[in-house]
């Protein structure tokens, strides 16, 4: 009865720890960061935070909005005190998991006068997506998140503006679309 | 009539209470106040832990909902300047 307990329990544990969907695995970069900023939401703790998202608050209401039926949002973002001090090999633990048969790439622009690049991945069982991938890096900056569930990108696009996230302007050149 | 009156006299005489009545009356008076007093602070305490429990979970979902903004905040940055370069590509 014991031995069945502890298998129940062993087979439990991929079920609950299943939300994060490609290990975020950048200890190099965060030994070179200045500032490092780790967030991890498991769905419980979603659900919990959207009771007390304001829906009469336009802002808020969104959010709560956003993330009704996500399982997790995992972000990991660094910031480095000079340029070089990171380099795209410190990412190849992420991208390596990216490239496996479940991720596909939807978009990535590379800015290569600023130095910037930003990807999202979608993650897709049958026809549907089950979750995203962010990649977006700066000579100073990067993020990497994954978003566990269904979300509307074009919804999470319109927050930029929103709690201070500055809107950003369309380019005029040297930008290119991957 | 005479056993009548004496009936009554009897039966009205008045008497002396038991040994120690007085003290136990009191006795239980105060056990009383004091029950009383107990079952009032234990009261005071479970309005206290559940009003605590109550600004404690707010504090919670609170810091729960700024995590969640700070998600969405870091998560929302780069898609929309992919939206915003992809827009001014196409245009």
């Amino acid at each position: 009865m014991k031995s069945l307990f502890v298998f129940v329990c062993l087979a439990a544990l991929p079920v609950l720890a299943a939300p994060q969907q490609f290990q975020l695995n950048l200890d190099s970069v965060a030994a070179k960061a200045s500032e490092h900023v780790e967030v991890s939401l498991n769905a419980s703790t979603l659900q919990f935070a959207a009771r007390f998202l304001d829906a009469n608050n336009p802002d808020e209401a969104k959010v709560k909005k956003l993330i009704a039926g996500l399982e997790g949002i995992y972000v990991r973002h660094f910031t480095f005190k000079s340029t070089g001090a990171w380099s795209q090999a410190d990412l190849e633990p992420v991208r390596a998991q990216l490239r496996g048969p479940e991720w596909s790439k939807i978009v990535g622009v590379v800015s290569s006068e600023e130095g910037e690049n930003a990807e999202i991945w979608l993650r897709t069982s049958g026809n549907k997506s089950i979750g995203v991938a962010i990649v977006s890096t700066e000579p100073k900056e990067i993020t990497v998140v994954n978003i566990a569930g269904t979300i509307d990108l074009e919804a999470l696009a319109e927050l930029g503006g929103h709690f201070g996230v500055p809107k950003v302007k369309p380019p005029e050149k040297g930008h290119k679309e991957e | 009539m005479d056993w009548l009156e004496d009936e009554l006299r009897r039966a009205l005489a008045r008497q002396e209470p038991p040994e120690g009545f007085a003290e136990r009356v009191l006795a239980r008076s105060v056990r009383g106040a004091s029950d009383a007093r107990r079952w009032l602070a234990v009261a005071a305490m479970v309005v206290v832990a559940a009003g605590a429990g109550g600004a404690w979970r707010q504090h919670q979902g609170n810091e729960a909902k700024q995590e969640v903004i700070l998600a969405l905040k870091l998560a929302s940055a780069p898609v929309h300047r992919i939206q915003s370069e992809v827009r001014g590509i196409t245009q």
